[in-house]
């Protein structure tokens, strides 16, 4: 891709998750408000891809989209109150100055840190290093299998929680 | 400028991460509340495929910390959900100024 | 090759082994009553394994992943202990969950395993997914009551603790993008060869560092991530306040101190900068849970600021031991020391609390109004509790906290010392309320007050540990002491 290319579609990219991310707070309907927070996610896929992270941005689809999205509207859906938009509460004063200030810092300390930038290309296909680092040994075997174990909490967890006393 | 570096996706990790923080505070709808917990992960998302690909492209660690990041995210929206189906059959709301049993 | 290390890791799998035993059983059986025994079984297997692989020289396994070493043991021992005491506390308290008993064990293993790997995990990825395993099932158990207080206060502690391990993440991050690796020797020797003088000049590390005691800040409960804890601490299942009062605090301090010492303890500069972070910070927080504390009338709330309070001592051991990093002196084990005293002492407190409030259905401390006429050996055991969080003789809190101070005084730390030791002065004052409640007091009824066995087991056994370690503190300092060496240089 030219650079130029690159360059726009970045800030095509980034001014709509931006925007996405901001309708998320200001949308007053709860339902509005996920379908933006899924035109974020999507982007943020197409973020990945400017990144060289093709694997990533196929599960930030089927994740996020397809599943944490999912379960955000159907509870929605299921308690009723949640439409009707609620205005901010008391404390955005305060909120605000914490996130102006944050981003402030943040963009300070990247820009006057000099980062270790590697000069090999990124890899061009990472599905199967991927793979081998998630289930290998050398690699993050055990840390997969803990996963697991968080999956399967979250799973007792959530059906204790949601059933009847 | 125009040449789009590792800064650039920083800043932009930097502003979603905040819009994420203010919401999650400002927020009073509690599944809004959760949206907002979503965004701030995807902005540090951003930032760990970003640094995975300047600082360490073959050796993919930041791609692979991102996956569990993702995984970590779906269990706790599943488990924050079925929360709040649980305060909503006591509630029958779940605005967060309606929850004032135990002060916040 | 893997079979090999899978010993180092038979803790955890047996724990795990027996936690999805409960699961399935609990399907078939109608008597719930073996489940606990199971769970029990459990941890007692998993202690033993610990006791097998003990003097094992310290070595990193699975690529970096997690490290057996003293220190890792140590609390991996500690949080097996505290997960016994508090299944022998729930025996009466588990009936409140009806048919969700064999989730409750289960959960509360699971997330015992999430806190093992947590202290003995070397790698940022690896401390990410276990913090979150035994977050989430931690998350769940808060809400287990399903009534409005406990659902709310698992809503809290989820969106809380969410907002906690996103920043914690986004330090991470930080250190990541810097160094290029998640492993953290790797990470250390990264920063220990860095050319420069002055954080400032490295400000992604700044903020990284930041982040990261922020992060954890939640777990241990320092301000400004203190505000959970009253909320939580009241609404959820009192059992399930035990735990999270000791082992997960202890869990965090394990790893925050893992992770200040091994990657930030050295260059000198580095050390300094963190540690006056995390002494300023203890300063504040425990100001701030003891002035709190002095006015709840609730006891869970009242022990929730306490519980803060406690962990700004505990934040003074780690500044401390920060601070003896790359000097002559040995590096502490005041705060191992004090989380030992902790563990028993809160855990000792919190079950003579289970079984009273079982049975007069109240946590207001003036319904616990003349309880030595009730029940004298339930008042008798939360006085020798209450007596030694306050630190004094002859239990184990004074030495405890003799420990931590001196160690602190040596590093030059005496200010923050003043502090603490004033607010020592204050704790007194309202742990002596409790105390002068139940004895002076007179009570509404004369109805007596009983436990069970299982719950006088638990509650006979912190009470012996804290006078133990209080009357003969040597044999532990010399474990406590072992722990700490291998942050040695």
């Amino acid at each position: 891709m030219p650079e130029i290319t690159y360059s726009i579609t970045f800030y095509l990219m980034a001014a709509i998750a931006v925007a996405a991310a901001l309708g998320v707070i200001i949308l007053r309907d709860v339902f509005r408000a996920a379908l933006s927070l899924i035109l974020l996610f999507m982007t943020v896929a197409g973020i990945y891809l400017l990144l060289h992270a093709d694997f990533l941005a196929i599960v930030q689809i089927l994740i996020y989209v397809g599943a944490i999205s999912v379960l955000i509207i159907v509870a929605i859906m299921l308690t009723r109150d949640a439409r009707q938009g609620q205005p901010l509460g008391k404390i955005k004063w305060v909120a605000g100055i914490v996130a102006l200030a944050l981003i402030g810092v943040i963009a300070w300390g990247v820009i006057n840190t000099a980062f270790y930038l590697s000069s090999t290309p990124p890899l061009e296909e990472t599905v199967k290093p991927l793979g081998n680092l998630l289930f290998g040994n050398p690699g993050y075997m055990l840390t997969s299998e803990i996963a697991a174990v968080l999956l399967l909490s979250a799973i007792l967890g959530a059906i204790a929680v949601i059933r009847e006393k | 400028m125009l040449t789009v570096g590792l800064t650039h996706f920083l800043i932009l990790s930097a502003i979603l991460f905040a819009i994420g923080l203010f919401g999650v505070i400002t927020q009073r709808n509690v599944i809004k509340v959760i949206m907002c917990l979503e965004i701030m992960l995807n902005a540090v998302n951003i930032a760990l495929i970003a640094f995975s690909q300047s600082v360490a492209p073959v050796s993919l660690t930041g791609q692979i910390f991102a996956i569990f990041v993702m995984v970590v995210a779906a269990a706790e929206v599943a488990v924050g959900i079925a929360i709040i189906f649980s305060i909503y059959r006591n509630h029958e709301s779940i605005d967060m100024e309606k929850f004032n049993i135990l002060k916040w | 090759m893997i079979m090999e290390h899978i010993q180092f890791i038979a803790p955890e799998i047996s724990l795990l082994c027996f936690a999805l035993l409960i699961v399935l059983l609990d399907l078939f059986i109608t008597q719930k009553r073996v489940l606990p025994v199971l769970s029990v079984i459990g941890a007692i297997v998993a202690a033993t394994f610990i006791i097998v692989i003990w003097n094992t020289p310290p070595v990193g396994l699975f690529d970096k992943m997690i490290s057996i070493d003293p220190f890792g043991l140590f609390f991996k021992l500690l949080i097996l202990a505290a997960t016994v005491l508090v299944i022998l506390a729930s025996h009466n308290y588990v009936l409140k969950f009806n048919k969700f008993q064999g989730e409750y064990y289960a959960l509360l293993m699971l997330s015992a395993v999430g806190l093992m790997l947590l202290v003995s995990a070397i790698n940022l990825i690896t401390i990410y997914v276990a913090l979150e395993l035994s977050s989430i099932s931690l998350y769940a158990l808060v809400s287990f009551l399903k009534d409005k207080k406990s659902s709310e206060a698992g809503l809290k502690y989820l969106i809380l603790g969410g907002v906690a391990s996103a920043i914690l993440l986004y330090g991470m991050a930080f250190i990541f993008g810097l160094t290029g690796n998640t492993c953290l020797t790797c990470i250390a020797e990264y920063v220990r060869g860095m050319p420069f003088k002055d954080l400032q000049e490295v400000p992604a590390l700044m903020i990284g560092l930041v982040l990261i005691i922020a992060g954890f800040g939640f777990k241990i409960a320092s301000v400004p991530f203190q505000m959970w804890v009253p909320d939580v601490y009241e609404g959820a299942p009192t059992t399930i306040t035990a735990y999270l009062s000791v082992a997960s605090k202890a869990a965090g301090f394990g790893v925050i101190a893992r992770v200040l010492m091994t990657v930030f303890g050295l260059p000198v500069w580095l050390h300094n900068d963190w540690a006056m972070i995390i002494a300023v910070l203890a300063a504040i927080t425990m100001t701030v849970g003891n002035l709190v504390a002095i006015v709840q009338t609730n006891i869970k709330r009242l022990f929730g600021y306490s519980s803060i309070a406690q962990a700004g001592y505990m934040m003074v051991g780690l500044a401390a031991m920060g601070l003896t990093m790359g000097t002559k002196e040995n590096v502490t084990g005041g705060l191992i020391f004090f989380l030992l005293s902790y563990t028993l002492t809160n855990l000792g407190a919190f079950i003579a609390i289970i079984a009273i409030s079982n049975k007069i259905n109240s946590d207001e401390i003036e319904d616990y109004n003349g309880m030595i006429k009730r029940s004298p050996l339930l008042a008798l055991g939360l006085t020798i509790c209450l007596i030694s969080l306050a630190g004094l003789p002859p239990t184990a809190g004074l030495i405890a906290k003799i420990y931590i101070f001196s160690g602190a005084v040596n590093m030059g730390l005496a200010w923050l010392v003043v502090i603490a030791v004033i607010n020592s002065v204050i704790s007194a004052y309202y742990y002596f309320k409790i105390a002068k409640a139940m004895w002076l007091g007179t009570p509404v009824t004369e109805e007596k007050v009983d436990a069970s066995w299982p719950e006088w087991l638990a509650l006979a056994a912190c009470v012996v540990g804290v006078l133990a370690l209080g009357v003969v503190p040597g044999l532990f300092m010399n474990l406590t002491t072992a722990a700490v060496r291998i942050f040695g240089i």
